[in-house]
């Protein structure tokens, strides 16, 4: 088998499926009804890559495959992502190198208006079972069988802030004394973390254990094994800010979520300001967007010559619409090599792989 | 930035990777090092005190013979020269000696022997004229069996009266 067709995603038209949205995961990794049939040896070589210590017989080390393989994916091997908003469910697995994000496999499966509806405080999923069915395809469609996967948040259930953290205390106590007395719910039900900036500075999160165990529920209903459960925003910025751009110049990624969007500031590295939003996508969201972009800029304290970055569903639309104005944007990242159809700006979570 | 932040109702344990497997060997490893080290410090450790022990029995008695030395009433070296002096200056020989150097006229009323390093001989002296203890004291002061001739206060009344003390030499010690 030609490890090419896991990672330069086939170039053979393949039918879209009637629940995929966007890219068919069959054409990545021409599986299902696709002109090469699934076949147990696929399954494996799919397993391989998910599990650490499995091996296909293809990758045996010093053999051409494994050569390849271990030339296109040295900087991380794929790890497995499923992750959930309003409008789908998507994942894969993913591994970055120096050039972008590389798929070892991606599906996304669309969910019918109103089942999920992200919330900080109310429940989010209205039709438990339309989730589970959704996230259930997408597993099959993935093949991900009992490989451990990261489970990813939308954007709009958590409560996101930047706190500078005093010396004597961990960012884990801090943000429990910044963030639970402002929560609308009680203190014991908040599920807390933080994502380390460096000395003295985080991003502190906290999520209804409640809202949490929903998503939980549909993912174990579904046949997913966790391994971890993350937040779509904060993988987003992560993986953004491990590429902070030119030196001295500000940055203003934008992170898209079907309900909510994030909006983070940044300069050599050094995350300046982080604001949160619920999304409003009207026609003149792309002007209302921009103009939040200013205020962001202008709050980091630079409100010119700011570099724009965009990753989230509606990213490329939002990104051909500013260029139409005469702005300049670009999307946050890219895919490394052909992506048949899979846009990586468009999928927020990638940016888990990255660490 | 961490990678493992982890928002899960309930954390699931993690499979350990070959990292995590790589340092739980080591620290294994670095634990039974540890208490190698630990127990080879230990019997050192008791090895050491028992050669201190031993040295301070040692030194104890070494000391104790040492006090044992000090408090004899003469060294070694003196009773054997007091042994010498007995077998060979015995007081009949002494006294022997002493009255042949003795003019007719003059007497012992008493003698008495020291004996030490050198044998202290003190007689009290009676003689009849004076030229008679004059005589008897030079024959002492020439007389090499007797040496440090020391005459004391003579009573001239009648009869003269007088001690000598002196030191007896015999033959084999000189």
């Amino acid at each position: 088998m030609d490890p090419r067709s896991l990672f330069e995603l086939g170039d053979s038209p393949v039918p879209q499926t009637p629940r995929s949205r966007g890219v068919d995961p069959r054409s990545l990794f021409e599986l299902g009804d696709s002109p090469v049939p699934q076949t147990p040896a696929r399954a494996e070589w799919i397993r391989a890559l998910l599990e650490p210590g499995l091996r296909s017989p293809d990758l045996a080390p010093g053999s051409p495959s494994c050569e390849v393989y271990n030339g296109r994916v040295r900087a991380s091997r794929p790890r497995l992502f499923v992750a959930l908003d309003a409008a789908s469910v998507s994942g894969g697995a993913v591994a970055r190198s120096g050039d972008g994000y590389r798929f070892a496999s991606h599906a996304r499966m669309a969910l019918p208006a109103g089942a999920l509806a992200p919330s900080p405080f109310a429940a989010n999923l209205a039709r438990p079972a339309e989730v589970a069915d959704a996230l259930r395809e997408l597993a099959r469609e993935l093949s991900v069988g009992a490989a451990p996967a990261c489970l990813l948040l939308p954007d709009g259930v958590a409560r996101l802030a930047l706190v500078d953290v005093p010396a004597d205390v961990t960012a884990q106590q801090y943000a429990r004394f910044r963030i639970v007395p402002g929560l609308p719910y009680p203190a014991g039900e908040a599920v807390i973390d933080v994502m380390p900036l460096g000395p003295g500075r985080a991003v502190v999160a906290a999520v209804r254990r409640s809202i949490v165990e929903e998503y939980e529920a549909a993912a174990m209903r579904a046949g997913i094994t966790q391994d971890r459960l993350d937040l779509t925003p904060l993988a987003a910025i992560a993986g953004l800010l491990r590429e902070p751009g030119p030196r001295g110049g500000l940055t203003v990624d934008v992170v898209l979520g079907d309900a909510a969007l994030c909006l983070a500031a940044h300069e050599a590295g050094t995350l300046r300001v982080l604001r949160n939003r619920r999304r409003d996508p009207g026609p003149d969201e792309a002007r209302r967007l921009a103009e939040e972009v200013e205020r962001t800029a202008v709050l980091a304290g630079d409100g010119a010559g700011t570099r724009i970055r965009v990753v989230g569903p509606g990213a490329r639309g939002l990104l051909t619409s500013w260029r139409s104005r005469g702005g300049s944007a670009e999307p946050g990242w890219r895919s490394a090599g052909p992506a048949n159809g899979v846009d990586a700006a468009e999928l927020p979570w990638l940016g888990g792989a990255a660490g | 930035m961490s990678p493992e932040r982890d928002f899960s109702s309930r954390p699931r344990s993690r499979r350990a990777r070959p990292l995590d497997l790589g340092l739980l060997a080591l620290g294994v490893a670095a634990v039974l090092l540890s208490g190698h080290a630990a127990v080879a410090a230990w019997s050192a450790r008791a090895r050491a005190r028992a050669r201190v022990d031993q040295t301070r029995r040692e030194t104890e008695e070494a000391q104790s013979r040492a006090r044992g030395l000090e408090g004899r009433p003469e060294p070694a070296e003196a009773l054997a020269y007091r042994g010498l002096l007995t077998a060979e200056a015995s007081p009949p020989r002494v006294l022997a000696d002493l009255t042949a150097l003795m003019p007719s006229d003059v007497r012992l009323d008493a003698v008495t022997l020291s004996y030490g390093e050198p044998l202290g001989v003190q007689v009290d002296v009676v003689a009849r004229t004076a030229s008679s203890y004059d005589l008897f004291l030079d024959r002492l002061q020439r007389s090499p069996l007797f040496a440090s001739v020391l005459p004391g206060e003579e009573n001239r009344d009648g009869e003269l009266r007088t001690s000598i003390q002196m030191a007896y030499r015999p033959p084999g010690a000189r």
